[in-house]
Protein backbone atom coordinates (compact mmCIF):
# COMPACT_ATOMS: atom_id res chain seq x y z
CA UNK A 1 0.00 0.00 0.00
CA UNK A 2 2.66 2.63 0.93
CA UNK A 3 4.79 1.43 -2.28
CA UNK A 4 1.39 2.30 -4.39
CA UNK A 5 1.30 5.66 -2.44
CA UNK A 6 4.73 6.71 -3.31
CA UNK A 7 4.29 5.88 -6.64
CA UNK A 8 1.15 7.92 -6.91
CA UNK A 9 2.43 10.92 -5.27
CA UNK A 10 5.72 11.11 -7.29
CA UNK A 11 3.37 10.91 -10.27
CA UNK A 12 1.32 13.47 -9.19
CA UNK A 13 4.64 15.65 -8.55
CA UNK A 14 5.99 14.94 -11.74
CA UNK A 15 2.74 15.79 -13.83
CA UNK A 16 2.35 18.97 -12.15
CA UNK A 17 5.91 20.27 -12.77
CA UNK A 18 5.35 19.12 -16.56
CA UNK A 19 2.01 20.51 -16.51
CA UNK A 20 4.08 24.38 -15.17
CA UNK A 21 6.73 24.05 -17.79
CA UNK A 22 5.48 23.74 -20.83
CA UNK A 23 1.91 25.90 -21.69
CA UNK A 24 -0.14 24.54 -24.59
CA UNK A 25 -3.30 25.79 -26.55
CA UNK A 26 -5.65 24.41 -29.02
CA UNK A 27 -5.68 25.45 -32.41
CA UNK A 28 -9.09 25.20 -33.51
CA UNK A 29 -10.47 28.06 -35.13
CA UNK A 30 -7.07 29.78 -35.44
CA UNK A 31 -6.34 31.29 -39.05
CA UNK A 32 -3.40 33.52 -37.44
CA UNK A 33 -1.06 33.02 -34.79
CA UNK A 34 0.21 36.58 -33.85
CA UNK A 35 3.35 36.64 -32.01
CA UNK A 36 4.13 39.93 -30.06
CA UNK A 37 7.65 40.11 -28.19
CA UNK A 38 10.59 42.86 -26.69
CA UNK A 39 12.96 39.42 -26.77
CA UNK A 40 14.28 37.32 -28.56
CA UNK A 41 11.28 34.65 -30.13
CA UNK A 42 12.33 31.38 -31.45
CA UNK A 43 9.35 29.48 -33.08
CA UNK A 44 9.57 25.65 -34.34
CA UNK A 45 7.18 23.14 -35.40
CA UNK A 46 5.92 20.46 -34.12
CA UNK A 47 3.09 17.69 -34.90
CA UNK A 48 0.58 18.37 -32.65
CA UNK A 49 -2.25 20.47 -33.78
CA UNK A 50 -1.45 23.32 -30.83
CA UNK A 51 0.20 25.78 -29.51
CA UNK A 52 2.90 24.91 -27.22
CA UNK A 53 5.29 27.27 -25.45
CA UNK A 54 8.26 26.02 -23.39
CA UNK A 55 8.33 26.40 -19.96
CA UNK A 56 11.43 26.08 -17.79
CA UNK A 57 13.86 27.74 -15.73
CA UNK A 58 13.83 30.94 -17.61
CA UNK A 59 10.77 31.68 -17.32
CA UNK A 60 10.90 31.26 -13.16
CA UNK A 61 9.24 33.86 -11.44
CA UNK A 62 11.32 35.72 -8.59
CA UNK A 63 10.63 34.17 -4.97
CA UNK A 64 9.03 37.42 -3.65
CA UNK A 65 6.65 36.73 -6.79
CA UNK A 66 4.97 33.91 -5.20
CA UNK A 67 0.74 34.32 -5.39
CA UNK A 68 1.31 37.79 -8.15
CA UNK A 69 1.03 37.87 -11.46
CA UNK A 70 3.10 39.17 -14.31
CA UNK A 71 1.69 41.87 -16.07
CA UNK A 72 3.27 43.87 -19.27
CA UNK A 73 2.19 47.40 -21.14
CA UNK A 74 -0.85 45.07 -22.24
CA UNK A 75 -1.78 41.73 -20.79
CA UNK A 76 -1.28 39.64 -17.98
CA UNK A 77 0.55 36.42 -17.83
CA UNK A 78 -2.32 33.81 -18.10
CA UNK A 79 -0.13 31.48 -19.60
CA UNK A 80 2.30 30.54 -16.03
CA UNK A 81 5.02 30.96 -18.77
CA UNK A 82 5.01 34.75 -18.90
CA UNK A 83 2.91 35.28 -22.00
CA UNK A 84 -0.55 36.36 -22.45
CA UNK A 85 -2.14 34.71 -25.01
CA UNK A 86 -5.99 35.43 -25.87
CA UNK A 87 -7.76 34.25 -29.38
CA UNK A 88 -9.59 37.52 -31.06
CA UNK A 89 -11.85 36.61 -33.82
CA UNK A 90 -9.44 33.17 -35.73
CA UNK A 91 -6.39 35.06 -34.98
CA UNK A 92 -4.79 34.12 -31.62
CA UNK A 93 -2.32 36.89 -30.12
CA UNK A 94 0.25 35.46 -28.13
CA UNK A 95 2.14 38.38 -26.24
CA UNK A 96 5.75 37.77 -24.40
CA UNK A 97 5.53 39.88 -21.31
CA UNK A 98 9.03 39.32 -20.37
CA UNK A 99 12.31 41.82 -21.03
CA UNK A 100 15.26 40.85 -22.10
CA UNK A 101 17.63 38.01 -21.40
CA UNK A 102 14.56 36.41 -19.42
CA UNK A 103 12.41 36.00 -21.78
CA UNK A 104 13.88 34.22 -24.81
CA UNK A 105 10.64 31.96 -25.80
CA UNK A 106 10.36 28.92 -27.65
CA UNK A 107 7.31 28.11 -29.42
CA UNK A 108 6.00 25.47 -31.13
CA UNK A 109 3.19 25.49 -33.89
CA UNK A 110 2.39 22.89 -36.42
CA UNK A 111 3.79 23.49 -40.00
CA UNK A 112 0.95 24.63 -41.63
CA UNK A 113 0.33 27.41 -39.23
CA UNK A 114 0.03 31.00 -40.61
CA UNK A 115 2.40 32.78 -38.27
CA UNK A 116 2.94 36.59 -37.85
CA UNK A 117 6.19 37.50 -35.48
CA UNK A 118 6.98 40.75 -34.61
CA UNK A 119 9.49 42.20 -31.96
CA UNK A 120 10.29 45.74 -31.00
CA UNK A 121 12.97 44.96 -28.25
CA UNK A 122 16.25 47.44 -27.78
CA UNK A 123 17.94 44.83 -26.88
CA UNK A 124 19.02 42.43 -29.45
CA UNK A 125 15.43 40.42 -29.89
CA UNK A 126 15.39 38.33 -33.24
CA UNK A 127 13.05 35.97 -34.63
CA UNK A 128 14.16 32.42 -35.70
CA UNK A 129 11.46 30.56 -37.35
CA UNK A 130 12.18 26.90 -38.71
CA UNK A 131 10.59 24.50 -41.06
CA UNK A 132 6.97 26.21 -41.88
CA UNK A 133 4.60 25.73 -45.11
CA UNK A 134 2.15 28.10 -44.07
CA UNK A 135 2.55 32.00 -44.69
CA UNK A 136 4.86 33.68 -42.32
CA UNK A 137 5.46 37.52 -41.31
CA UNK A 138 8.36 38.53 -39.80
CA UNK A 139 9.32 42.61 -38.64
CA UNK A 140 12.08 43.17 -36.35
CA UNK A 141 11.07 46.87 -36.12
CA UNK A 142 14.27 47.80 -33.21
CA UNK A 143 17.19 45.51 -33.47
CA UNK A 144 17.57 42.16 -34.18
CA UNK A 145 18.02 39.85 -37.19
CA UNK A 146 15.76 37.41 -38.29
CA UNK A 147 16.65 34.17 -39.70
CA UNK A 148 14.03 31.80 -41.40
CA UNK A 149 15.17 28.55 -42.86
CA UNK A 150 13.63 25.51 -44.84
CA UNK A 151 10.08 27.34 -45.12
CA UNK A 152 7.90 27.29 -48.76
CA UNK A 153 6.53 30.63 -48.37
CA UNK A 154 4.64 33.06 -48.87
CA UNK A 155 7.23 35.21 -47.04
CA UNK A 156 6.91 39.23 -46.23
CA UNK A 157 10.34 40.06 -43.35
CA UNK A 158 11.54 43.26 -42.97
CA UNK A 159 14.41 44.54 -39.68
CA UNK A 160 15.93 47.85 -39.06
CA UNK A 161 19.10 47.01 -38.39
CA UNK A 162 19.69 43.05 -38.06
CA UNK A 163 20.46 40.96 -41.28
CA UNK A 164 17.78 38.80 -42.90
CA UNK A 165 18.62 35.33 -43.37
CA UNK A 166 16.05 33.02 -45.40
CA UNK A 167 16.12 29.64 -46.69
CA UNK A 168 13.93 28.36 -48.72
CA UNK A 169 13.21 24.42 -49.43
CA UNK A 170 10.75 25.46 -52.73
CA UNK A 171 9.57 28.37 -52.93
CA UNK A 172 5.25 28.73 -53.10
CA UNK A 173 3.88 30.28 -56.18
CA UNK A 174 0.38 31.95 -54.49
CA UNK A 175 1.46 35.14 -53.30
CA UNK A 176 4.12 37.47 -53.30
CA UNK A 177 7.14 37.32 -51.23
CA UNK A 178 8.61 40.37 -49.88
CA UNK A 179 11.88 40.96 -48.15
CA UNK A 180 13.43 44.17 -46.88
CA UNK A 181 16.03 45.60 -44.45
CA UNK A 182 16.95 49.59 -43.45
CA UNK A 183 20.36 48.48 -42.43
CA UNK A 184 21.05 44.82 -42.75
CA UNK A 185 21.71 42.36 -45.52
CA UNK A 186 19.83 39.92 -47.06
CA UNK A 187 21.26 36.34 -47.64
CA UNK A 188 18.34 34.49 -49.59
CA UNK A 189 18.81 30.96 -50.65
CA UNK A 190 16.43 29.32 -53.43
CA UNK A 191 16.77 25.96 -54.88
CA UNK A 192 17.69 26.85 -58.70
CA UNK A 193 14.78 25.83 -60.62
CA UNK A 194 12.81 27.88 -58.85
CA UNK A 195 10.62 29.85 -61.12
CA UNK A 196 10.03 33.90 -60.23
CA UNK A 197 9.92 37.51 -61.13
CA UNK A 198 12.83 39.08 -59.11
CA UNK A 199 12.75 42.97 -58.49
CA UNK A 200 15.66 43.14 -56.28
CA UNK A 201 17.03 47.11 -55.18
CA UNK A 202 19.23 48.67 -52.60
CA UNK A 203 19.21 52.49 -52.69
CA UNK A 204 23.50 51.99 -51.42
CA UNK A 205 24.49 48.43 -51.17
CA UNK A 206 25.02 46.25 -53.41
CA UNK A 207 23.37 43.05 -55.04
CA UNK A 208 25.27 39.66 -55.29
CA UNK A 209 23.50 36.58 -56.98
CA UNK A 210 25.23 33.29 -59.00
CA UNK A 211 21.48 33.10 -60.29
CA UNK A 212 22.19 33.52 -63.77
CA UNK A 213 21.67 37.22 -65.28
CA UNK A 214 23.47 38.51 -68.21
CA UNK A 215 26.06 40.71 -66.28
CA UNK A 216 30.15 41.32 -65.90
CA UNK A 217 31.77 38.73 -63.40
CA UNK A 218 33.29 39.71 -60.05
CA UNK A 219 35.25 37.46 -58.27
CA UNK A 220 32.51 34.28 -58.53
CA UNK A 221 29.79 35.96 -57.77
CA UNK A 222 27.72 38.94 -60.28
CA UNK A 223 28.01 42.13 -59.00
CA UNK A 224 24.71 44.27 -60.22
CA UNK A 225 25.43 47.80 -59.65
CA UNK A 226 22.22 49.16 -61.35
CA UNK A 227 19.49 50.43 -58.17
CA UNK A 228 16.75 47.82 -59.08
CA UNK A 229 17.07 44.70 -60.73
CA UNK A 230 14.25 43.17 -62.69
CA UNK A 231 14.94 39.25 -63.72
CA UNK A 232 12.76 36.25 -64.74
CA UNK A 233 14.57 33.32 -63.43
CA UNK A 234 13.29 30.07 -64.57
CA UNK A 235 10.37 31.31 -67.00
CA UNK A 236 9.08 33.47 -64.70
CA UNK A 237 6.87 32.83 -61.95
CA UNK A 238 6.32 34.37 -58.42
CA UNK A 239 6.69 37.84 -57.88
CA UNK A 240 9.83 37.90 -55.26
CA UNK A 241 10.93 41.28 -54.05
CA UNK A 242 14.37 41.99 -52.05
CA UNK A 243 14.92 45.62 -51.20
CA UNK A 244 17.33 47.43 -48.75
CA UNK A 245 19.11 50.77 -48.17
CA UNK A 246 21.88 50.73 -47.09
CA UNK A 247 22.83 46.48 -46.29
CA UNK A 248 24.28 44.49 -49.49
CA UNK A 249 22.00 41.64 -51.06
CA UNK A 250 23.42 38.07 -51.64
CA UNK A 251 20.55 35.90 -53.54
CA UNK A 252 22.41 32.35 -53.93
CA UNK A 253 21.13 29.33 -55.42
CA UNK A 254 21.42 25.88 -53.76
CA UNK B 1 -47.97 27.99 -53.05
CA UNK B 2 -47.87 26.96 -56.69
CA UNK B 3 -49.24 23.49 -55.68
CA UNK B 4 -52.38 25.13 -54.56
CA UNK B 5 -53.25 26.23 -58.18
CA UNK B 6 -55.84 24.91 -59.56
CA UNK B 7 -55.19 25.71 -63.42
CA UNK B 8 -54.92 21.78 -64.03
CA UNK B 9 -58.43 21.01 -62.84
CA UNK B 10 -59.87 24.13 -64.60
CA UNK B 11 -60.47 22.14 -68.29
CA UNK B 12 -62.37 19.77 -66.35
CA UNK B 13 -64.10 21.97 -64.48
CA UNK B 14 -65.34 23.66 -67.59
CA UNK B 15 -66.22 20.71 -69.40
CA UNK B 16 -68.23 20.08 -66.12
CA UNK B 17 -66.98 16.59 -65.12
CA UNK B 18 -65.16 17.35 -61.42
CA UNK B 19 -67.27 16.06 -58.41
CA UNK B 20 -68.84 18.37 -55.91
CA UNK B 21 -66.08 18.65 -53.38
CA UNK B 22 -63.37 19.56 -56.35
CA UNK B 23 -65.80 21.93 -57.61
CA UNK B 24 -65.86 23.98 -54.69
CA UNK B 25 -62.65 23.99 -53.95
CA UNK B 26 -61.82 25.20 -57.44
CA UNK B 27 -64.33 27.99 -57.62
CA UNK B 28 -63.20 29.02 -53.64
CA UNK B 29 -59.60 29.15 -54.91
CA UNK B 30 -60.94 31.34 -58.11
CA UNK B 31 -62.42 34.17 -55.76
CA UNK B 32 -59.48 34.20 -54.14
CA UNK B 33 -56.55 33.81 -57.06
CA UNK B 34 -56.50 36.29 -59.58
CA UNK B 35 -53.80 34.54 -61.49
CA UNK B 36 -56.20 31.58 -61.92
CA UNK B 37 -59.38 33.50 -61.99
CA UNK B 38 -57.57 35.20 -65.11
CA UNK B 39 -56.62 31.67 -66.91
CA UNK B 40 -60.05 30.40 -66.33
CA UNK B 41 -60.95 33.55 -68.13
CA UNK B 42 -58.86 32.80 -71.06
CA UNK B 43 -59.93 29.40 -71.20
CA UNK B 44 -63.54 30.02 -71.00
CA UNK B 45 -62.96 31.92 -74.10
CA UNK B 46 -61.45 28.78 -75.58
CA UNK B 47 -64.47 26.69 -74.77
CA UNK B 48 -66.58 28.82 -76.01
CA UNK B 49 -64.86 29.09 -79.23
CA UNK B 50 -65.12 25.07 -79.25
CA UNK B 51 -68.64 24.83 -77.93
CA UNK B 52 -69.62 27.83 -80.99
CA UNK B 53 -67.38 25.34 -83.77
CA UNK B 54 -69.89 23.42 -86.27
CA UNK B 55 -69.59 19.45 -85.48
CA UNK B 56 -68.03 17.96 -88.37
CA UNK B 57 -70.52 15.73 -89.52
CA UNK B 58 -69.33 12.42 -90.37
CA UNK B 59 -69.60 11.59 -94.61
CA UNK B 60 -71.85 8.82 -95.57
CA UNK B 61 -69.05 6.94 -96.74
CA UNK B 62 -67.93 7.06 -93.19
CA UNK B 63 -71.60 6.18 -91.98
CA UNK B 64 -71.51 2.87 -94.21
CA UNK B 65 -67.96 1.68 -92.88
CA UNK B 66 -69.08 2.23 -89.38
CA UNK B 67 -72.09 -0.23 -89.51
CA UNK B 68 -70.35 -2.57 -91.91
CA UNK B 69 -67.28 -2.90 -89.09
CA UNK B 70 -70.32 -2.86 -86.29
CA UNK B 71 -72.26 -5.67 -88.28
CA UNK B 72 -68.51 -7.22 -88.23
CA UNK B 73 -67.81 -6.90 -84.71
CA UNK B 74 -71.18 -8.31 -83.65
CA UNK B 75 -70.79 -11.44 -85.53
CA UNK B 76 -67.26 -11.71 -84.41
CA UNK B 77 -69.27 -12.99 -81.24
CA UNK B 78 -69.43 -12.50 -77.59
CA UNK B 79 -65.91 -10.78 -76.56
CA UNK B 80 -67.03 -7.11 -74.75
CA UNK B 81 -65.34 -4.33 -75.06
CA UNK B 82 -66.07 -2.35 -72.00
CA UNK B 83 -66.06 1.38 -72.25
CA UNK B 84 -65.42 3.85 -69.64
CA UNK B 85 -68.89 4.98 -67.92
CA UNK B 86 -67.23 8.57 -68.15
CA UNK B 87 -70.44 9.88 -70.50
CA UNK B 88 -67.38 12.20 -72.47
CA UNK B 89 -65.86 9.30 -73.55
CA UNK B 90 -68.30 7.84 -75.60
CA UNK B 91 -68.15 10.47 -78.17
CA UNK B 92 -65.76 10.75 -80.47
CA UNK B 93 -63.26 13.57 -78.39
CA UNK B 94 -62.96 16.78 -80.54
CA UNK B 95 -62.74 18.83 -77.98
CA UNK B 96 -59.90 17.07 -76.09
CA UNK B 97 -57.60 17.25 -79.56
CA UNK B 98 -58.12 20.57 -79.73
CA UNK B 99 -56.87 20.84 -75.85
CA UNK B 100 -54.26 18.74 -77.05
CA UNK B 101 -53.48 21.12 -79.93
CA UNK B 102 -54.04 23.97 -77.98
CA UNK B 103 -51.54 22.78 -75.45
CA UNK B 104 -48.57 22.28 -77.88
CA UNK B 105 -48.79 25.23 -79.02
CA UNK B 106 -48.88 27.28 -76.09
CA UNK B 107 -45.40 25.15 -75.03
CA UNK B 108 -44.08 26.03 -78.10
CA UNK B 109 -44.61 29.43 -77.79
CA UNK B 110 -43.50 29.52 -74.37
CA UNK B 111 -40.75 27.83 -75.34
CA UNK B 112 -39.68 30.56 -77.75
CA UNK B 113 -40.58 33.56 -75.55
CA UNK B 114 -37.48 31.79 -73.17
CA UNK B 115 -35.45 31.36 -75.59
CA UNK B 116 -35.55 34.74 -77.13
CA UNK B 117 -35.52 36.52 -73.75
CA UNK B 118 -32.24 34.74 -73.12
CA UNK B 119 -30.83 35.49 -76.43
CA UNK B 120 -31.70 39.53 -75.34
CA UNK B 121 -29.68 38.71 -72.14
CA UNK B 122 -26.70 37.47 -73.25
CA UNK B 123 -26.61 39.77 -75.60
CA UNK B 124 -26.40 42.29 -72.74
CA UNK B 125 -24.02 40.14 -70.86
CA UNK B 126 -21.49 40.25 -73.77
CA UNK B 127 -21.98 44.15 -74.13
CA UNK B 128 -20.98 43.84 -70.19
CA UNK B 129 -18.40 41.77 -70.21
CA UNK B 130 -16.36 44.56 -72.58
CA UNK B 131 -16.31 46.60 -68.93
CA UNK B 132 -16.30 43.91 -66.59
CA UNK B 133 -12.55 42.39 -67.22
CA UNK B 134 -11.44 45.79 -66.23
CA UNK B 135 -14.36 45.87 -63.08
CA UNK B 136 -13.18 42.47 -62.06
CA UNK B 137 -9.85 43.29 -61.86
CA UNK B 138 -10.75 46.30 -59.89
CA UNK B 139 -12.80 44.54 -57.77
CA UNK B 140 -10.10 41.59 -57.13
CA UNK B 141 -7.66 44.10 -56.29
CA UNK B 142 -8.89 46.29 -53.53
CA UNK B 143 -10.41 43.32 -51.63
CA UNK B 144 -6.91 41.89 -52.05
CA UNK B 145 -5.69 44.68 -50.50
CA UNK B 146 -7.77 44.02 -47.66
CA UNK B 147 -6.84 40.57 -46.81
CA UNK B 148 -5.48 39.13 -43.43
CA UNK B 149 -2.93 38.31 -45.13
CA UNK B 150 0.11 40.71 -45.53
CA UNK B 151 1.86 38.74 -49.03
CA UNK B 152 -1.94 38.70 -50.40
CA UNK B 153 -2.19 42.98 -49.61
CA UNK B 154 1.16 43.24 -51.63
CA UNK B 155 -0.26 40.57 -54.36
CA UNK B 156 -3.29 43.40 -54.56
CA UNK B 157 -0.91 46.22 -54.81
CA UNK B 158 0.77 44.59 -57.81
CA UNK B 159 -2.44 44.34 -59.86
CA UNK B 160 -1.90 48.16 -60.16
CA UNK B 161 0.75 46.95 -63.12
CA UNK B 162 -2.65 45.96 -65.07
CA UNK B 163 -4.29 49.75 -65.17
CA UNK B 164 -2.99 52.32 -67.27
CA UNK B 165 -5.20 54.91 -66.26
CA UNK B 166 -6.77 53.81 -62.83
CA UNK B 167 -9.02 55.39 -61.13
CA UNK B 168 -9.51 57.31 -58.27
CA UNK B 169 -10.96 54.58 -55.78
CA UNK B 170 -7.98 52.43 -56.38
CA UNK B 171 -5.30 55.17 -56.30
CA UNK B 172 -7.10 56.34 -53.09
CA UNK B 173 -6.70 52.34 -51.87
CA UNK B 174 -3.00 52.45 -52.65
CA UNK B 175 -2.09 55.42 -50.56
CA UNK B 176 -3.91 53.88 -47.91
CA UNK B 177 -1.76 51.06 -47.54
CA UNK B 178 1.43 53.46 -48.54
CA UNK B 179 0.24 55.41 -44.57
CA UNK B 180 -1.69 53.02 -43.04
CA UNK B 181 -0.91 49.17 -43.09
CA UNK B 182 0.52 47.66 -40.17
CA UNK B 183 2.82 45.27 -42.44
CA UNK B 184 6.62 47.43 -43.84
CA UNK B 185 6.62 45.17 -46.61
CA UNK B 186 2.86 46.34 -47.54
CA UNK B 187 4.03 49.60 -47.40
CA UNK B 188 6.89 49.61 -49.28
CA UNK B 189 5.06 47.97 -51.83
CA UNK B 190 2.39 50.43 -51.99
CA UNK B 191 5.06 53.00 -52.07
CA UNK B 192 7.10 51.62 -54.80
CA UNK B 193 3.36 51.10 -56.93
CA UNK B 194 2.81 54.83 -56.31
CA UNK B 195 6.05 55.97 -57.37
CA UNK B 196 4.38 55.88 -61.56
CA UNK B 197 1.77 58.22 -60.30
CA UNK B 198 3.63 60.92 -59.61
CA UNK B 199 1.89 63.34 -61.19
CA UNK B 200 -1.37 62.93 -59.56
CA UNK B 201 -1.80 65.48 -56.79
CA UNK B 202 -3.69 63.02 -54.42
CA UNK B 203 0.15 61.05 -54.94
CA UNK B 204 2.02 63.77 -54.20
CA UNK B 205 -0.02 64.66 -51.27
CA UNK B 206 0.18 60.97 -50.27
CA UNK B 207 3.92 60.79 -50.30
CA UNK B 208 4.35 64.51 -48.27
CA UNK B 209 1.85 62.90 -45.33
CA UNK B 210 3.54 59.53 -45.54
CA UNK B 211 6.59 61.99 -44.62
CA UNK B 212 5.39 63.13 -41.62
CA UNK B 213 3.60 59.73 -40.19
CA UNK B 214 6.09 56.80 -41.33
CA UNK B 215 8.07 55.83 -38.37
CA UNK B 216 10.07 53.40 -40.84
CA UNK B 217 13.63 54.85 -41.33
CA UNK B 218 14.19 52.56 -44.51
CA UNK B 219 10.30 53.99 -45.99
CA UNK B 220 11.31 57.53 -45.05
CA UNK B 221 14.39 57.25 -47.36
CA UNK B 222 12.57 55.87 -49.74
CA UNK B 223 10.34 58.66 -49.76
CA UNK B 224 12.85 61.29 -48.95
CA UNK B 225 14.92 59.52 -52.60
CA UNK B 226 11.47 59.63 -54.44
CA UNK B 227 10.54 63.41 -53.36
CA UNK B 228 13.75 64.83 -54.55
CA UNK B 229 13.77 63.26 -57.87
CA UNK B 230 10.98 64.73 -59.09
CA UNK B 231 11.70 67.95 -57.26
CA UNK B 232 8.62 68.61 -54.98
CA UNK B 233 9.01 72.00 -52.71
CA UNK B 234 6.42 71.07 -50.73
CA UNK B 235 8.65 68.01 -49.47
CA UNK B 236 11.34 71.23 -48.01
CA UNK B 237 9.06 71.61 -44.87
CA UNK B 238 8.22 68.26 -43.77
CA UNK B 239 11.88 67.04 -44.45
CA UNK B 240 13.40 69.98 -41.97
CA UNK B 241 10.79 68.85 -39.42
CA UNK B 242 12.22 65.22 -39.67
CA UNK B 243 15.93 66.49 -38.73
CA UNK B 244 14.40 68.73 -35.59
CA UNK B 245 12.86 65.71 -34.24
CA UNK B 246 14.87 63.40 -31.79
CA UNK B 247 13.63 59.94 -32.77
CA UNK B 248 14.77 60.49 -36.30
CA UNK B 249 17.61 57.86 -37.12
CA UNK B 250 20.72 59.59 -37.99
CA UNK B 251 21.27 57.84 -41.16
CA UNK B 252 18.05 59.46 -41.72
CA UNK B 253 19.13 63.10 -40.59
CA UNK B 254 22.08 62.22 -42.97
CA UNK B 255 20.46 61.66 -45.96
CA UNK B 256 18.02 64.93 -45.72
CA UNK B 257 21.06 66.96 -44.99
CA UNK B 258 22.56 65.76 -48.74
CA UNK B 259 19.64 65.98 -50.58
CA UNK B 260 17.86 68.98 -49.61
CA UNK B 261 20.06 71.43 -51.33
CA UNK B 262 19.08 69.38 -54.45
CA UNK B 263 15.53 70.77 -54.10
CA UNK B 264 16.08 74.17 -53.01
Amino acid sequence: MNVFRITLFVCLISFAARAQQDYTKSLDGIDWVKIESRTKVTVEMHGENQLRIKGGEMHKTPERAKGLKLVGDNGTDNTNVGFYVIKEGSNLIVRNLQKHNRGHAVIYLPASQNISVRTNGTNKSDIEISGFTGEIEASVELNGAIKVTDISGPITASTLNGNVEVTFTKVSQTSPISIFSTNGALDITLPGNTPADLSMGSINGEIYTNFELVFPEKNGLKAVSTQKVRQSINGGGVNFQLKTINGNMYLRKQ
Amino acid sequence: MEGKHVIELLPDYLDGVLDTAQMQRVEAHLKRCPGCASEREAMGTLWDAFANEEPAAPSNRIRTHFLERLEQEKRGGDQVVSMAGDPAAKRFPWTNLLKVAASIVLLASAFMLGRYRQEQKSNLEIAALRNEGLEVRQTAMLSLMENKSASKRIQGVHYIDGFADPDEAIVKALTDRMLHDENTNVRLSALEALEKFTASEMVKEAFITALKTEKDSGIQIAIIQLLVKIQEKKAVAPMQRLLEREDTQPFVKEQIESVLPAII
